[in-house]
């Protein structure tokens, strides 16, 4: 499959996927379901931003990355809305592909950085780790969230100490699956393809190396 | 200035001694109440504070010397925990002892990621970066602890509410941040390069050098 065909491949599953988002609006208004009418709202709002950068801005994301912001807002609201939460290992898939976004994330911000500002220069498993720690550290830091909004408001975001730390884990795993996808990436040179677009747009906007 | 800092590490040095002596009266307590799981428990403790010193004396190899301090007080604390059920009996002694061991856990990051952005060619970071790093390296490390807790691997009781285990992410994220700003600090002022000079130059030599060369050699 060529580079071309991949693309297109992307940009039609972008669209089904917003589909489906709308078609969830749709459930959710025809249900009545207020939280989950503002919820669809919203996730179309974002999920519509690339194409917003891109016309407006001309900053142009990875197809990838609009790909699993898309899937994990579907995941998500199915999850409330078609009650889909009550299968068994849902909640643990929709946080496995969360962090898995986290870290494609931080892959892609390190490589550009690596790539394009003077202040950073790592070796391709020196990445993979700092990867891995990332997709960690937002994990605690999602906790702290949940952990803190419990506090305040009385909800029951956390279910307790091994809902957790399978939270935790599941965000590791997560990582390390990124790590390895993103090592061999950039072995392959795919990973340069991938973001290189989005690495210029982002040094002639903001990083501003001396690069040419 | 010069003298004054002599003084200090001298201090500094002779707190660990200190601390040594207290954790072989640990031991003696230890073996005093038959206690003989945290016997062996003090002994690895013991064991790990002074290995900096078994070290240096056979390799001729230096450690930064808060490294030798921390491992020390870090020990200590554990023990007391263990031995004298202060982790039961005194409130939040369990947070303070994680705290001391993520302040090492932050230190080990930071000195390594700053070796290797001086020695290896694998890796050159912005000081503001690397501050990023060592508070991600110390919240994953203290993930990690809690993943071991959890496994039991030790057959340790250990208090598993969801309470202790966000305080103690609590107490990671704050060290990690501590000590990622006191080392912004140290390495604009130049004093981390001091502090870590030649123990980097001595990892240099027996890990990265033979690593780099092993790379050369395969390419």
């Amino acid at each position: 499959m060529n580079k071309s065909s991949l693309h297109i491949g992307g940009i039609i599953l972008s669209y089904i996927l917003k589909i489906i988002m709308i078609i969830f609006l749709i459930i959710s208004i025809w249900k009545l379901h207020w939280v989950w009418i503002f919820g669809c709202t919203l996730a179309i709002i974002v999920s519509l931003v690339p194409t917003i950068l891109k016309r407006n801005h001309q900053i142009t994301l990875p197809p990838v990355l609009e790909i699993l912001v898309t899937f994990t807002l579907i995941l998500h609201i199915g999850g409330g809305l078609l009650g889909a939460y009550g299968i068994p290992n849902y909640d643990t898939l929709t946080h496995f592909i969360s962090s898995f976004l986290v870290a494609f994330l931080a892959f892609v911000i390190i490589y550009i950085l690596d790539e394009y500002w003077d202040g950073l220069m790592m070796d391709k498993y020196a990445m993979a780790f700092v990867v891995i720690f990332t997709t960690i550290a937002m994990g605690v830091v999602w906790e702290f969230n949940e952990w803190i909004t419990d506090i305040i408001f009385g909800t029951t975001e956390q279910w307790g100490y091994t809902d957790t730390i399978k939270d935790l884990f599941i965000d590791t795993l997560a990582g390390i699956v990124m790590a390895i996808i993103g090592v061999t990436m950039i072995k392959r040179g795919s990973f340069e393809e991938m973001t290189e677009e989005f690495g210029e747009q982002l040094d002639k906007r903001i990083i501003k190396s001396k690069k040419d | 200035m010069v003298n004054l800092k002599e003084i200090c590490i001298k201090q500094c040095f002779s707190f660990t001694f200190l601390f040594r002596i207290v954790m072989i009266i640990s031991i003696i307590i230890a073996v005093w109440r038959k206690d003989w799981v945290w016997v062996v428990g003090t002994c690895i403790g013991l064991f790990i504070s002074i290995l900096p010193s078994i070290i240096k004396r056979d390799v001729k190899f230096t450690l930064p010397w808060i490294l030798d301090f921390l491992i020390a007080i870090v020990t200590i604390f554990h023990m007391g925990g263990r031995l004298f059920d202060y982790y039961y009996t005194i409130e939040n002694y369990q947070i303070i002892t994680r705290f001391f061991i993520s302040i090492l856990v932050a230190f080990i990051g930071l000195s390594m990621i700053y070796i290797l952005d001086e020695h290896w060619d694998g890796l050159k970071m912005d000081k503001y970066a690397m501050a990023f790093v060592t508070v991600i390296f110390t919240m994953a490390v203290g993930v990690f602890l809690e993943f071991v807790k959890w496994l039991n691997v030790t057959g340790t009781y250990y208090v598993k509410t969801n309470q202790v285990l966000m305080l103690n992410l609590s107490a990671d994220t704050v060290a990690g941040i501590i000590i990622a700003i006191i080392g912004v600090n140290l390495i604009k002022s130049g004093k981390f390069d001091e502090m870590t000079d030649e123990f980097g130059n001595e990892i240099d030599k027996i890990i990265i050098d033979r690593f780099e060369k092993r790379g050369k050699k395969r390419n």
